[in-house]
Parts: C-alpha cells; sequence; structure tokens
C-alpha cells in the first residue's frame, strides 16, 4: 500500500514538473497554413454526405446573420406529413411549408387565392374546378450548401406544382394505406369513402378501380377539378386543408415515411425544413424561389430563419418570453393577472377570440351518464361565467352551442339553443336558476341531491385542464352535495385512445375533456364531423337505438346531413337545431367556453394573429436592431 | 474486609441494574438526544392535528356531523370570489385565511393541515404493511432450513430487479384501471374502500406490496445471527417448540433493528406518496395532500411562492423528524453505543 503512495506522488511530482516548464519559456511560434481543405463525412438522415470544408486562418467576411425569429412551436410535432397531421403543431409547421389551392383570410376567415388562382362550380356545387398557377416550384433545403435549392427532375428541369400533384395529395389521404385520421373530411369528395373504407388488398384490381374512381382529376397540368357527393358551398374551404395540398410523389415513394425528415422532404410554400432535431427543435428558412416575396413585397416580412423549440410548459415558455429568448409566446394561467397589469408586459399582450371550443363531453352508454336528465343535470350545474372570470381569467365567453361563434351557421349566445348554460346578462337562466331545474331533474332520475351519483371525470395531464376539473367538481358538489366525482389524469396519446368510439366502454370514463378547433370555419366541421352518430367521430357513442334519446339521435343525424346541401337561410335553422339536440336535449356534451387567445410579443415583433393553425409567419417581420438593443449586444 | 465491602455494594447494586430492561434502557439513552425529543415530540402533534383537524374521528362512533376543529375550513370549500389570497389576507366578507387562499379559493391552512392526515396516514399504515409483511417473511426465511431459505431469499431478490418506481407506478395505473372497471365481489369492496379514503387505499397497498422485501432482509439477518446464539441452544435443549423459541426468544430480540430500518424508511414513504400525487397518480382532488398541493402550485413560483412554501415546509419539516428520530433510535438500540 506504502508503495502504492509513492508511486502515486512520484507521477503527480513528474505531472507538474511537466505542466509547468518554468516561467523563462517563450511562445512557441507556429506556422499558420493558410487555406487547407478538409474532408468531413456527415450523416444526413442516414445517408452519408462528403463535404469539403476549407478551412482559412482569417474567416471571410461573414455573411450577415439571417433575420432569426424564436419561438415555440409547443411539442414535437407528431408528423410534417400533410396526410397524417391532425394536431395544431403539425398543421401549423405543414401551413409554412406548403401551399393550399386557397387559403383563409387572417380576419374574415373567407377562402382567398393559394395555388389556384381562381375557381368556379357547377350549378348545384357538386363540381368544383380549381385554375392554379404555373409559376410555383417544388424545393429542398440543400444542407451541405446551406442553400435551398429548386428540386429537378430527370431531364434537369425545376419541378412545378402542378395539378397532378393536387390529385397524388388527395387521393393518398384518401388511400387506406397510409393511414390518414382525418380522411373522414374528404369523404366529401366522390369515392373517397368507398376508397378509404375498403377492405380490398392494395394491389388488387378492385383497389385500383376505387383508387382511379376518386372524384378528383387533373383536366389539364393547372387545372385540377372536384367531383363531390353533395353539392357544399364551403368546398373552396376545405380545399384549403392540409390534407388536400399537392405533394411531392416522387419523394414520397422513394424514400417512403421518412420523406419529412430534414433533407428529403420537398415542399412549396414559403418555408421550407433545414433541420429537425427530434424532441428539442425545428429550424425553418426562407425559400427565396416562393412567387409570395415579390408578388406580395408590401405584405411580406423580413424573417428569413424560424428557430423553434419544442417546450410543453407553459411556464417554460413564459420564463423564456421574460429572458428574450422567445419572440413571442402564451400567457400561462398563473401569470395572467401579472402579465395585464405590468406596466411592460400588458403593452406586449393580445387578447383575441379565437376559433375554439373546450367542452366536456359525456359517454352516454355508461351508467350512470346513459340518463340524459342526469347529463342535463351535470350541465347545468357548471358555472361557466364564474368559471372563466374567476378561474380562466383571460376574457373566455361562456359557451351554450358547440359551434364558436366564428363560424358560418352557429348559434352561440342565441338563448334559444341550452339557455341555461348561459348567464342573465347574456340573455340565459343564470345559475341559480339553472342548479334548481338541475336539482330537479336528478330527482326525477332518482338521485335527490345526488345522492348514490357517482361520476368518473378524466382529462389529459395539463395544469389548466386539473384546474379547471377540479373547479366543476367543486361547482357540482355544491349544487348535489351527496353525489361524488372522481377525477382522473391520463397522458395525451393514452387518453386519445381511452376515448375513441371503438375501445372498451368499461376503460372509459363518464365524462371526458377536449376542445376543438375549426379547420374549417363552417358549422359543418362541428356538428357534423365531430358528432355525426354515422360520420363524425362520435366519441359520447351516440345511436339512434338508444332506449331514451334514440329518436333525437335520429333527428340529430338527418339534421346535420340535411344542413350539407340545404340554402345559407336553412343552414341557420338546421344547425341551430342541431345545437339544441346535441347540447340540451340529447345533452351529449357541455359545452363549456370558447377560447380566446392570451399571447404576447415584443415590442420588435410585428406579426399577424390570425387562426392558431396558420401563423403565416411570412408575414412577420422583426427589427432586429430593438432586438439586439434589448438583449444588450 | 475490603474484599468483602465491595462485594456487598456489588450485590447491592445488583438488582438495579437487572430491573432496567432492554426497552427502557433505550428510551433511556433516547431522552438523552435532544434533537431525536424534539422530532418526537413533533411528530406527536403532527399527529394530533391530523386526528383532529376537524371532529369526523368523533362522528364515526355519533354518527353525527363532522365539524372543523383545528382547521378553520373544510379542505374542499371553494370559494371562487377569494383565490390567491395572500398571508393573513382577510376576503371581502371578512372572513379571515391565515395562509392564504389557493388559485380556486381554498384556504391552505386547512389543507395543509388535512394533508397531514395523508401522509400521516401512508406513513403508517404503510411502515406497518411492510413491518409485518416482510417480519413474517424474513423470520421464516431466516429460522427454516437451508432450501426454504433460499427458495424465500432468490424470489425477494427477484422482486429486488424490478425497477422499483416504475413497479408503484405501474400498480396505480392498475389500480386506477380497476376503479374505472369497477369489479365484484371483494375487489369492488376495495374500489369502494379506496373512493371513501380519497384514493389513499391503493397507495397504502402499492407501497406496502413493495418496500416489504428491505426489510425481509433484515430480519431473515437478524434471525440468521440470534437462532445460533447459546440461549436459543438452551431453549432448544430444554425442550421448547420451534413456535415458543420464535415467539419468546428470537421475535424481541431482533424486534429492535427492524423497527429503527422501519422508522427510516418513514421519510421514503412519504416522499413517494408526495410524488405519486404530484404525477397525478396519488390521491383523488380535491382530496388534499401536500404533494398533490406542491404539483398545484409549483408553477406560480414566481408569482405566489407561499402556495408552494406551505406544502413544501410541512413536508420537509415531516421528513426531517422522522429521519432525526429513526437517527436517535438507531443509535439507542444499537448496543456498541451505549453508556458512552
Amino acid at each position: 500500500m506504502k508503495r502504492l503512495f509513492v508511486l502515486v506522488g512520484l507521477l503527480a511530482l513528474a505531472l507538474l514538473l511537466v505542466a509547468c516548464p518554468g516561467q523563462q519559456a517563450t511562445p512557441q511560434v507556429t506556422k499558420i497554413v493558410e487555406t487547407q481543405v478538409v474532408e468531413v463525412t456527415r450523416i444526413v438522415e442516414g445517408t452519408p454526405v462528403v463535404e469539403q470544408i476549407i478551412v482559412t486562418a482569417t474567416p471571410p467576411p461573414a455573411a450577415p446573420e439571417p433575420v432569426t425569429l424564436n419561438i415555440n412551436w409547443g411539442t414535437e410535432p407528431p408528423t410534417l406529413d400533410p396526410s397524417l397531421a391532425t394536431d395544431t403543431t403539425s398543421v401549423g409547421l405543414i401551413e409554412e411549408m406548403f401551399l393550399g389551392l386557397t387559403d383563409l383570410d387572417d380576419e374574415t376567415m373567407e377562402p382567398v387565392p393559394e395555388l389556384a388562382t381562381e375557381w368556379s362550380a357547377n350549378e348545384d356545387n357538386t363540381v368544383w374546378t380549381f385554375k392554379m398557377r404555373d409559376d410555383v416550384v417544388w424545393v429542398k433545403y440543400n444542407p451541405s450548401t446551406g442553400e435551398v435549392e429548386q428540386e429537378l427532375d430527370e431531364n434537369g428541369n425545376p419541378r412545378i406544382v402542378t395539378a397532378n400533384d393536387v390529385v397524388y395529395g388527395v387521393k393518398r389521404t384518401c388511400d387506406p394505406t397510409t393511414g390518414s385520421d382525418y380522411a373522414y373530411v374528404l369523404y366529401i369528395v366522390k369515392g373517397c369513402k368507398d376508397l378509404n373504407t375498403t377492405e380490398a388488398d392494395p394491389d388488387s384490381d378492385e383497389f385500383k378501380a376505387l383508387y382511379d374512381a376518386v372524384g378528383v382529376r387533373a383536366v389539364d397540368d393547372f387545372t385540377v377539378e372536384f367531383t363531390l357527393e353533395y353539392g357544399a358551398g364551403f368546398f373552396p374551404q376545405i380545399a384549403s386543408m392540409w390534407i388536400a395540398r399537392p405533394q411531392p410523389r416522387w419523394i414520397i415513394e422513394e424514400k417512403q415515411e421518412r420523406w419529412i425528415e430534414a433533407g428529403f422532404i420537398v415542399t412549396n410554400g414559403p418555408y421550407t425544413l433545414s433541420e429537425w432535431v427530434h424532441g428539442d427543435s425545428i429550424v425553418l428558412v426562407k425559400n427565396p424561389h416562393w412567387y409570395g416575396w415579390k408578388e406580395f413585397a408590401d405584405e411580406a416580412g423580413n424573417i428569413e430563419r424560424i428557430f423553434g423549440l419544442m417546450i410543453e410548459e407553459a411556464s417554460t415558455e413564459f420564463a423564456l418570453y421574460e429572458a428574450n429568448e422567445l419572440d413571442t409566446a402564451g400567457v400561462p394561467l398563473e401569470q395572467m393577472e401579472r402579465v395585464k397589469t405590468d406596466p411592460v408586459l400588458s403593452k406586449e399582450y393580445v387578447n383575441q377570440p379565437i376559433n375554439c371550443t373546450y367542452y366536456y363531453g359525456f359517454i352516454t352508454k355508461k351508467p350512470p351518464t346513459d340518463d340524459v336528465r342526469v347529463r342535463r343535470a351535470l350541465s347545468m350545474a357548471i358555472d361557466r361565467k364564474t368559471l372563466v372570470e374567476e378561474v380562466l381569467k383571460g376574457g373566455q365567453i361562456p359557451a351554450n352551442t358547440f359551434t364558436n361563434p366564428l363560424n358560418f351557421g352557429s348559434p352561440a349566445g342565441d338563448p334559444e339553443v341550452a339557455p341555461w348554460a348561459l348567464p342573465e346578462d347574456m340573455g340565459g337562466w343564470g345559475y341559480e336558476k339553472a342548479v334548481e331545474e338541475g336539482r330537479k331533474l336528478l330527482e326525477e332520475a332518482g338521485y335527490p341531491d345526488g345522492a348514490g351519483l357517482d361520476i368518473l371525470l378524466m382529462h389529459n395531464v395539463s395544469e389548466a385542464h386539473a384546474r379547471i376539473a377540479e373547479a366543476i367538481q367543486a361547482m357540482w358538489k355544491s349544487a348535489y352535495p351527496e353525489m361524488n366525482v372522481t377525477i382522473e389524469t391520463q397522458e395525451w396519446r393514452v387518453y386519445l385512445k381511452t376515448i375513441d368510439i371503438d375501445s372498451p366502454l368499461e376503460d372509459k370514463p363518464n365524462v371526458y375533456r377536449l376542445g376543438w378547433c375549426a379547420d374549417y370555419p363552417h358549422a359543418n366541421n362541428w356538428v357534423h364531423e365531430v358528432f355525426n352518430p354515422t360520420e363524425g367521430a362520435n366519441e359520447p357513442m351516440l345511436t339512434t337505438d338508444d332506449p331514451q334519446v334514440g329518436d333525437l339521435v335520429a333527428e340529430f343525424d338527418q339534421t346535420t346531413k340535411q344542413a350539407q346541401t340545404a340554402s345559407q337561410e336553412e343552414q341557420l335553422e338546421l344547425y341551430k337545431r342541431a345545437e339544441q339536440l346535441l347540447v340540451d336535449e340529447i345533452a351529449a356534451i357541455a359545452p363549456i367556453y370558447y377560447y380566446t387567445r392570451n399571447g404576447l410579443a415584443k415590442p420588435w415583433l410585428k406579426r399577424v394573429w390570425g387562426d392558431p393553425g396558420r401563423l403565416h409567419i411570412w408575414k412577420w417581420s422583426i427589427d432586429v436592431e430593438a432586438r439586439n438593443a434589448a438583449m444588450g449586444k | 474486609m475490603t474484599v468483602q465491602t465491595r462485594t456487598a455494594r456489588l450485590l447491592e447494586a445488583q438488582p438495579e441494574r437487572r430491573g432496567r430492561s432492554p426497552l427502557a434502557d433505550a428510551f433511556r439513552q433516547l431522552l438523552k438526544n435532544r434533537l431525536a425529543v424534539v422530532s418526537g415530540i413533533f411528530i406527536i402533534v403532527l399527529l394530533l392535528v391530523a386526528l383532529f383537524a376537524d371532529t369526523a374521528i368523533f362522528t364515526l362512533f355519533t354518527g353525527g356531523e363532522a365539524r372543523q376543529l383545528l382547521a378553520p375550513y373544510p379542505y374542499d370549500e371553494t370559494n371562487f370570489k377569494y383565490h390567491d389570497l395572500g398571508i393573513m389576507e382577510r376576503a371581502e366578507d371578512g372572513r379571515l385565511f391565515i395562509l392564504g387562499t389557493d388559485a380556486l379559493g381554498r384556504d391552505l391552512l386547512s389543507r395543509t393541515l388535512y394533508g397531514a392526515r395523508v401522509s400521516l396516514a401512508v406513513a403508517i399504515v404503510a411502515s406497518l404493511v411492510s413491518l409485518v409483511v416482510g417480519l413474517a417473511y424474513g423470520l421464516i426465511s431466516g429460522y427454516s432450513s437451508t432450501r426454504v431459505d433460499n427458495l424465500m431469499m432468490r424470489f425477494v431478490d427477484f422482486l429486488y430487479g424490478f425497477p422499483f418506481i416504475i413497479f408503484v407506478i405501474l400498480m396505480q395505473v392498475y389500480f386506477k384501471a380497476l376503479s374505472r372497471r369497477g369489479g365484484a365481489g371483494f375487489a369492488q369492496f376495495l374500489v369502494d374502500l379506496d373512493k371513501s379514503m380519497g384514493g389513499l387505499l391503493f397507495i397504502f397497498i402499492a407501497i406496502g406490496l413493495i418496500n416489504w422485501i428491505g426489510m425481509a432482509r433484515i430480519a431473515r439477518g437478524q434471525t440468521l445471527s440470534v437462532k445460533e446464539k447459546e440461549f436459543i441452544e438452551a431453549a432448544r435443549a430444554i425442550g421448547a417448540s420451534n413456535r415458543r423459541i420464535i415467539f419468546r426468544h428470537v421475535l424481541p430480540n431482533i424486534l429492535g433493528p427492524c423497527i429503527v430500518a422501519e422508522t427510516l424508511a418513514i421519510p421514503g414513504y412519504i416522499f413517494l406518496e408526495a410524488f405519486l400525487s404530484f404525477i397525478g397518480l396519488g390521491v383523488n382532488p380535491p382530496t388534499p395532500s401536500w404533494g398533490l398541493m406542491i404539483s398545484d402550485s409549483f408553477r406560480a413560483l414566481t408569482v405566489r411562492p407561499h402556495q408552494v412554501f406551505v406544502p413544501s415546509l410541512a413536508l420537509t419539516l415531516t421528513t426531517l423528524a422522522f429521519n432525526f428520530l429513526g437517527d436517535g433510535l438507531r443509535d439507542a438500540f444499537d448496543p456498541r453505543l451505549r453508556g458512552e
């Protein structure tokens, strides 16, 4: 042992001697090689790319730093594939990278030209023809040069976005082998449902016939024609959706599901993907070949690079915003009062309604919520006004309908629909009267004061949802003191599976939480596509053979189907009836509030606040000097 | 002469020494440890607070209505208008909230006092379960033949291989699914019992089911060393039955170290409950648990720090107290440190 210590000591001494060559030592002069070419092999998405890096002693004058926008995408996007996206993060990213036939105006939500310059329909709105522009190119980010390059075909000509790309995109969404969860929105296109629901083998002739029969075709290179199942005046709004966008067939067929990765993905929008560090960040860069930079020069901003993080915690996002690490952010619940009163933050604060509704759904097959009286009583005992004013404090609006007021056909705020959900100053019953009625209903149903009523309420993990759930639990307990409410939480993906219509009933709660944001601003996207018992997602499990409300469900089914082909005035009536059925008479859901955006933007950022899924970052601009000054650079 | 007096003194002193039982000895030793005494008093006070936060303990016998005794308000009384009050702030209707209110306007002091009930219940029940199961298992294993001992201990090793936290989480997920699906017979009885306890029962089971394995190892080790002692041989030589040897000779001698080990494990249980509640797998809201209260408010740390500090302080002090008490007990029971 002792010998070991001596050894270690000697070694340390030797090291010391080597490390300190003495004070007299003069700095060594080494000759600096002027230029040197170094070969570096980088792996870009599995493909080795050999790069030649020129190393010089004195760096060449640096190119000006690209104008970078720092934002938070909010989470890792599950996909960037337009056919597969279902969530706002994916859709928001796709919106920046892929152009649609139409776009929606930031304020009016009316369809405006994008790829299509004009469109027309036949008399009964069943055949729609879109004329497309011919100067949109497919581009790809080249990681070795750092440039966005035009995609070339086999002959070396730049690839142009054509009607065939649109046809491919639409058919790919309908194709069951793609596995799109949003294909049902395109069921409006003739043959899409047949293809999407077919059991035929993908290689069989039957399948090919179905594939060819989908009602979308390229009349010529820049004209695309849709044939619909029924006449729909809102089809141009559906044409703006990501699931109906042109897609680059050659790259999808070559790379399969990996085509959305950085280095592979081919896009046509104002920005394209340059880097995707999974779970950490996504970087988009400007596509200089996009026609809009010249054509809409007066509207376009100056953002050349978008650096987006994936932070899920609202409070972390807010802290980064306060540290100038993000240029724009949302306001977490607990900071709401501070933001509103703080002299600096209150000026950066934006509060405006957005096209989303927060609601609780009832599983109508699981006792005790299989009783319509129980469902109505529960919905009545939610004090929506107190909830938005004292718990949420973000200017949200109490909801009495599912369809958000920003949509065509929404009867929101109309006291003829579920008046008990509205406070007195909005023409409704007010909370006290609603609770009184609810007590009567519960007594009828055999639960006086809620005795014997045992409700399981489930929501996905989130602080805001938990707070709302606890508040509503307290409201129910104070209205019906004997009832028992259990709250359970699940992680988002598990949660979605639990409440899916096809998952086993015994795993389901009585009450589930969800929100819905418009894909296109029309009531059809709400009452029909979410709750129609045959063609919607239908999480409450509505059926026409329900012993209590079967007839009403049948009426609801008919109403939302009729509304699709009805005239505009008739639609208003029909959608109102549908909401009365959905919220009041069947009480499949309890709408709670209409969302508002509680956003913050730094003074140096000029941005538009449109639809949450359409950021339109190309319109934003940053005053870089002001930002640098604020950050002390 | 001198020899005789010394012997006489020894004889006089002897009965006194014999009168001190090992337990009393340990207790005397414990009293000398000031930190342990303070901790013990703290835990006793906490226990009283938990029992008498309201009068529920008496209503069990009278069937009457539970009223508040120590806690100013019921833990689930929600006043949406008076949310986020500060310390010693009065609401508009003149009610005083000594430690302020949380985001839903519930009194923080009341919730913290009720929270002691959850934490202490977990501490006591989980440690009792683990002590009883682990002690019995270890004793049987240590006292049995080598083959049985081997078999039983390999099973414990096997359980040790499980990632502990994940196992508890899985169990909680299973129990939650069970209570959602409902069951028949005994399962339904457990589900109902759990609901009436605010979700506590399944936490007891989950924590207790896992923690006995450490106790089993300690108990087995102690048994192995005790059963070779001469007094066991003596007992066996005079024909004592196995049962008598286990209960009269082995058990009393291994109990001390086991209790000490269990006391030191209690802070772990309290933390585990807080952790489970923090990630949403613990007690059902609105049942207050310190972990749940922290998870409700930790994001507002910069804006309303007292909402986090109150339950955190309670949690910290309680775990510290159990740790100090456990340390004191170990010193008191350890013969090598005695008499210094």
